[in-house]
């Protein structure tokens, strides 16, 4: 089946999709079995764990609401802590499932197609897990709807100018466009596993799901115009709304905050963080679910690449801030960078370098890059940096600014720790419960791509080659 | 103070050869700014200006504003923590020789500032300019982000983490000023150059169909103050001591150069210790 | 592969539909464009995925998807600057930061957003109905072997709304094509 079809209508090389060794049949089969089997014990242990980490998320924030922010260890001048750095670190997790929906499909990455969908609902999950933060940092959560542009009692509107505002927007949209993306993405599919559904229940949650999709061609064009113009409107979101959640930082006043660099410095280690969750969740599913031939080692090693791309440009970044700082001649600025090195925190400026700078380097290598274990370790690695870059900017630059007698330190409580992880928890919950139940991959966007979806595909059939030709007459 | 102008110092010799020593001590670039500035010619402008010269650091003025404005206690634990709740404080540098160290002192409030980096960060709009030049803090629409705080380079403005009135005992619920709400958990305050006493004098000296004179207001700070180290009134009375004082070669804004225009400016201090006083020199600061 | 004698559709009367299944993307496109040469207009394929060259073969014009989406990205353009001109310039103006109420810079951010979310309504909306979904009951469902059309199989279904449908001329049409079965459906009206 695979031999002698290569680059056949500009396809690229068919291994690096689904290994040349499915039928559309078997590829359905695989895929929607993972949704259809009784569900293994493993899930049963991950998901008991999960949710166990989220009933710790809903206490520690049931006692924040009943207590008040002081239970965490924020003070002044460090009003930020991390909660703030969580709700970055999320989002910033999240942008890589957009930019392998939407930014590789505008860039005809076939190979996108088999890690598409669990991206995208990663991006979902992780926004909802950064949406939290900001909702229930507030001193007064009752009232967050003061955020949103309703009228109220008291005439006032909300202040436009405001960088938190503008999250708000960017962020709400963001996660909007994404969950909608993701579910026209799934119409298709949930169409199969209502076709293949052997229980009532089955028909009707999926039935009701795929809106009635019955693969018609006229449905289709519109449905592939749609898809199209969601990549596009999806690719600068991806660059805006971290854009703007480095906006938070980069319209204040603050030394270490107050530069220019912020939004493709965020950017980059949005992707450079997300595409590392990306393979921490895929190593782990691939192998449970036995979808090594769908994921596989060409899909490691080149998203191994774009890590080891985005983490330069975070070094760069790093690099090209010191500088500046030096260069500007403005000693609050320069304080602020050899504080950072140097000061109480430097533990966990030189944490963010190792792990963001020096670590991904070992991708240089191909033997190291595809190296699966290797590739597992370095993607939380990799996350955990990006943890402690959102910690130096928020919190050295906050505890050490302009007026020595503001000076403080910031000291996390168990309370802190505990809706961190708690939010993992939530995360993790959700992903389980994706995985479960609904197609990991994209079915109806692989079977596209495999290359026996080219009505030219296979020399010697007639109707092929007379297809062909009436295809050269119609684009003469 | 880290080679940073904050408290800006002369002795009396250098004084005497370069009397806007103040202004020199820190570069000041020009605003550039793609919009207007903002007309504040009309009405009432208030504006203070504090003697660095007159300051003792008693800290008189932050005990009066706490009980004038109703600022709660927080206890020992939580000032440890650093979420003591004074609206003026009293800051304190050490100066010269490490070995045998001068002191300054420098009370430090809300600044008011006319570009204020607060008022534009809140999503809500808790906090906004009012046409008198106040920073004015809304605490019902606050909903305690703390980025306003966050975005302040005075860090003057004060976060209520916990309910601090909760455990209030009777007797201190009874000194309490009726003039002044008591925040509630999760909203932010600040010096507000008692608003309370300007809006009673602003209403009286309308019942007597005349404008306030200057000195008839006085903040609770400048009221307690046994130096008189703080002047407050009408910077658009040309007449008035804070109009004057802000001729004064002496005065300097904190901060000035990050462009914020302050309301609150300070008169710099001036030494003019005995010669055979060693171990200090004017300019290590 | 047995011919069955249907009646021709009149109108008012329930519609019928020629469903034939054929097993590659090949021979389903094939049959599309000798559909589309002999003049049928009202016939549709079935894929469970979409085709490439399928809309040129079944002479589908171009989607008005794009003209929706443009649509609403300038309503969510107007609605956002209207929006926060009215609010912090109009209704309720406050000074913030020195800078006047309305001001063109800051207004960017909230702008683009809303210009995004809008459009993505557009397309996304603006797709279910050009595509008239949901619409859960559909009398294809009747056929057993139409389930495959999400899987493997690829389908051709003429309705007899078509001008040019006759039960047997179309049947046909479909074998020619190398369809492996062929079936009639009638939607049933209640």
């Amino acid at each position: 089946m695979a031999n002698g079809t290569e680059n056949i209508a500009g396809y690229s090389n068919p291994e690096h999709v689904a290994g040349g060794k499915f039928s559309f049949r078997s590829l359905t089969d695989k895929i929607s079995g993972i949704t259809e089997r009784k569900t293994p014990p493993v899930w049963f242990v991950a998901f008991g764990a999960a949710s166990s980490l989220l009933l710790v998320l809903l206490g520690s924030i049931g006692y924040l609401v009943w207590e008040g922010v002081g239970i965490w260890g924020l003070n002044n001048p460090v009003g930020w802590g991390w909660a703030i750095i969580n709700f970055v670190w999320w989002v910033g997790i999240g942008h890589a499932g957009t930019l392998i929906s939407a930014v590789l499909f505008l860039f005809r990455q076939k190979w996108r197609t088999s890690i598409n969908r669990a991206a995208e609902a990663m991006t979902i999950f992780a926004v909802i897990c950064a949406l939290l933060f900001p909702g229930i940092h507030v001193g007064r959560v009752w009232h967050a709807y003061y955020m949103f542009p309703l009228p109220s009692q008291m005439g006032i509107w909300p202040n436009f100018k405001s960088p938190l505002l503008w999250d708000v927007f960017a962020v709400g949209t963001y996660f909007t466009v994404s969950t909608l993306f993701w579910y026209v993405g799934l119409i298709p599919d949930l169409a199969t596993l209502r076709d293949r559904a052997t229980s009532r229940v089955r028909q009707l949650v999926y039935g009701f799901l795929s809106l009635g999709w019955l693969g018609s061609n006229r449905h289709w064009q519109n449905y592939e115009r749609a898809y199209m113009i969601l990549a596009a409107l999806s690719t600068p979101l991806v660059l805006s709304v971290h854009s703007v959640v480095s906006f938070d930082f980069a319209t204040s006043v603050e030394p270490g905050w107050h530069t220019t660099i912020f939004p493709p410095y965020f950017v980059a280690g949005a992707i450079f963080s997300g595409f590392a969750m990306v393979l921490t969740l895929m190593l782990i599913v691939r192998v449970v679910f036995g979808l090594t031939e769908l994921i596989t080692l060409k899909h490691i090693e080149l998203m191994n690449k774009i890590i080891l791309v985005t983490g330069m440009l975070v070094g760069y970044a790093y690099a090209m801030e010191f500088f500046i700082a030096w260069y500007s001649g403005n000693p609050y600025e320069r304080y602020v960078f050899i504080n950072r090195a140097t000061g109480p925190y430097a533990w966990a400026y030189w944490t963010m370098i190792s792990c963001n700078v020096i670590s991904p380097q070992l991708f240089w290598w191909k033997k190291l890059r595809t190296n699966i274990p290797l590739t597992f370790v370095i993607s939380i690695v990799v996350n955990i940096g990006m943890w402690f870059e959102r910690f130096v900017i928020i919190v050295t630059s906050l505890h050490r600014d302009f007026l020595p007698s503001s000076w403080g330190y910031f000291r996390p409580t168990v309370v802190d720790v505990a809706t961190y992880m708690g939010s993992i928890g939530l995360f993790m919950t959700l992903f389980l419960l994706f995985i479960r139940w609904v197609p990991s991959i994209a079915m109806a966007e692989i079977k596209g791509v495999l290359p026996e979806a080219d009505p030219h595909y296979g020399h010697g059939d007639e109707h092929a080659h007379a297809a062909v030709g009436v295809a050269a007459k119609a684009e003469a | 103070m880290d080679g940073r102008p904050i408290v800006r110092e002369a002795d009396l010799e250098e004084f005497k050869r370069n009397p806007s020593f103040a202004r020199e001590m820190a570069e000041h670039p020009p605003l550039k700014s793609i919009y207007p500035d903002h007309d504040y010619s009309r009405g009432y402008q208030w504006g203070m200006v504090i003697d660095l010269n007159a300051c003792i650091g008693c800290g008189a003025c932050t005990i009066a504003c706490q009980s004038e404005n109703n600022i709660p206690i927080v206890g020992k634990e939580q000032v440890s923590r650093g979420r003591e709740m004074h609206w003026i404080r009293n800051d304190r540098y050490y100066v010269g020789d490490t070995d045998n160290p001068q002191i300054v002192h420098q009370p430090v409030a809300c600044q008011q500032c006319e570009n204020a980096p607060c008022e534009e960060v809140c999503p809500v709009a808790a906090t906004s300019h009012d046409k008198e030049g106040l920073n004015t803090m809304n605490y019902n629409r606050c909903i305690g982000t703390r980025y306003c705080s966050n975005n302040c380079p005075y860090k003057v403005r004060r976060f209520n983490f916990f309910n601090y009135v909760k455990d209030m005992p009777e007797v201190i619920r009874m000194a309490q000023n009726p003039d002044v709400t008591v925040r509630s958990r999760g909203v932010m305050e600040k010096c507000t150059f008692c608003i309370q006493r300007l809006i009673r004098t602003k209403r009286n000296a309308k019942k007597e169909n005349r404008t306030v004179k200057d000195g008839e207001i006085q903040t609770a700070c400048q009221q307690a103050c046994p130096a008189k180290a703080i002047y407050f009134g009408n910077i658009n009375d040309p007449e008035s001591n804070v109009s004057i004082l802000k001729t004064n070669d002496r005065n300097y804004e904190l901060l000035g150069e990050l462009n914020v225009r302050p309301r609150n400016s300070y008169l710099a201090k001036l030494r003019n210790p005995h010669p055979l006083l060693k171990g200090y020199e004017p300019d290590e600061v | 592969m047995t011919s069955h004698a249907t009646e021709k559709s009149s109108a008012g009367s329930a519609t019928t539909w020629l469903l034939a299944e054929y097993d590659s993307p090949a021979a389903c496109m094939h049959a599309a464009e000798k559909l589309r040469d002999a003049g049928y207009r009202d016939f549709d394929t079935h894929t469970p995925f979409p085709i490439h060259g399928m809309d040129r073969a079944m002479g589908l014009p171009d989607s008005r998807l794009g003209w929706i989406v443009l649509a609403m990205a300038a309503t969510g353009l107007a609605s956002a600057v209207s929006m926060m001109v009215w609010m912090n310039g109009i209704d309720y103006p406050i000074v913030v930061g020195g800078k006047p109420p309305i001001s063109i810079p800051s207004m960017v951010p909230v702008a683009f957003e809303l210009t995004v979310l809008f459009s993505a309504f557009g397309a996304v909306f603006g797709m279910f109905g050009l595509n008239k979904l949901p619409r859960h009951h559909h009398p294809l469902f009747e056929s057993e072997r139409f389930r495959a059309a999400t899987t493997d199989k690829f389908f051709v279904s003429v309705s007899s709304s078509d001008p040019k449908y006759d039960a047997d001329t179309t049947r046909q049409l479909l074998e020619s094509a190398h369809a492996a079965h062929v079936e009639s459906i009638e939607e049933v009206r209640s």
